[in-house]
């Protein structure tokens, strides 16, 4: 074998393996924040007469099943939240008074499937030139306890991602898929909490 | 012919390659539903050691051409127990390293598939309850989970992975409420020390 022919089959290899990573930048992931659920500020929240010291759970779902993984990566941002809205005394993520109050959040997230197998097909095999766009679904319940008497609200929210070359969503703009999850997690908590003081759930303790 | 295939064979190489992977169990999450159940217990328990019975995957579990590793201090599925029951104590303010109740177990079973269609895992282990050192609860139980897999390894085998922590939940649910062992942590919490 010659040093041309070695050199044009080592060409040849090179120039898949190329290709074989260099398309993978044709399948970017824009996302974008569903506008449905209006956006609130931690400073727009109710006040609180007198924040209870509160436990606080968290559990993140996916398609109804626990997702350790998910409610690791997630859990500092809810509880974060939770303490940004004031609304609340000192927060614990471990029980310290089986009595006290008990706030617990979780976040489901049921992905619209529908056709999404399909999808997903059709843009991976044209390497991103038929665009498609998945709609994740949130739900977040959240449960709060105190003295005997429990208070439940949901909220639903949703994170929209384009794959490919897919059109933006009329009137949003993309962001970065970390911001939006976050974006997702703080408006889903707030909202959360917002409702279950319409529900005079944390009058209990100041009464 | 022989040179598109001599094209394709890195291609289809990166790509399958993409799929072998061995990592450790993901850090285990108490369950809300846990922690509530354990709540409503009146006593504080420690935990003691656990094992693995004899033939039961203690250390890998294959998922198609990858491997769930066991995710325990040590690298073992019954430590991944004795960590996931330790956290579920912990979380629910009923862990006691100095209790007389000592909580113990042997993994029975340890099985783990992400079929085409629907993934299933099986965990199940004898806990035993001891108080001042003689047992007062002793049970064989068994979580069996499923959930959506798919034909694609690259979905596939992370929600393999992804849902082990949640059978050892399940596995654990079983255990709090169980009735047998609801009433030894009462009665040896009314007996005296």
């Amino acid at each position: 074998m010659g040093i041309s022919c070695w050199l044009s089959r080592s060409l040849r290899f090179v120039v898949a393996l190329a290709v074989c990573t260099g398309v993978t930048g044709c399948m970017t992931v824009k996302s974008y924040v569903d506008p449905a659920l209006p956006v609130i500020s931690n400073t727009q929240l109710p006040k609180v007469q007198q924040p209870q010291p509160t436990t606080v759970l968290f559990e993140f779902k996916t398609k109804g099943n626990n997702n350790a993984r998910a409610t690791s990566a997630m859990s500092g941002r809810v509880v974060a939240a939770v303490a940004q809205s004031g609304m609340f005394g000192q927060l614990s993520t471990t029980v310290s008074d089986p009595n006290g109050a008990l706030l617990s959040i979780t976040i489901n997230n049921v992905a619209d499937t529908s056709g999404a197998t399909a999808k997903g097909v059709g843009t991976g095999l044209t390497l991103g030139l038929a665009g498609s766009l998945v709609t994740d679904n949130y739900i977040c319940t959240a449960t709060y306890t105190v003295a005997g008497k429990s208070y439940e609200t949901t909220v639903h929210h949703a994170l929209l991602s384009t794959i490919g070359n897919h059109s933006a969503p009329q009137g949003l703009a993309p962001m970065a898929p970390r911001d939006a999850m976050n974006q997702i997690v703080d408006q889903l908590v707030w909202h959360a909490l917002a409702q279950l003081d319409s529900e005079s759930a944390f009058r209990v303790g100041s009464l | 012919m022989k040179g598109l295939a001599r094209c394709l064979a890195p291609v289809l190489l990166a790509l399958a390659l993409t799929a072998c992977v061995s990592p450790p169990a993901p850090k285990y999450q108490p369950a809300i539903d846990n922690t509530n159940l354990l709540i409503k217990q009146s006593a504080k328990l420690g935990v003691g050691q656990f094992s693995a019975a004899a033939g039961v995957s203690n250390h890998s579990l294959a998922v198609r051409a990858s491997e769930l590793t066991g995710g325990g201090s040590d690298g073992t599925f019954s430590t991944y127990l004795h960590d996931a029951i330790l956290t579920e104590l912990q979380t629910s303010g009923r862990y006691d390293s100095s209790s007389p109740l000592q909580i113990s177990g042997v993994l029975t079973r340890n099985e783990l598939s992400s079929g085409i269609g629907t993934g299933t895992a099986k965990v199940g282990a004898e806990f035993a309850l001891t108080r001042n050192n003689a047992v007062c609860f002793k049970k064989t139980l068994l979580a069996e989970h499923e959930w959506d897999s798919s034909f694609i390894g690259a979905v596939a085998i992370p929600a393999a992975f992804g849902n082990y922590p949640t059978t050892v939940q399940k596995l654990l649910g079983q255990l709090f409420a169980d009735p047998d062992f609801v009433a030894a942590v009462r009665a040896s919490n009314s007996s005296p020390r």
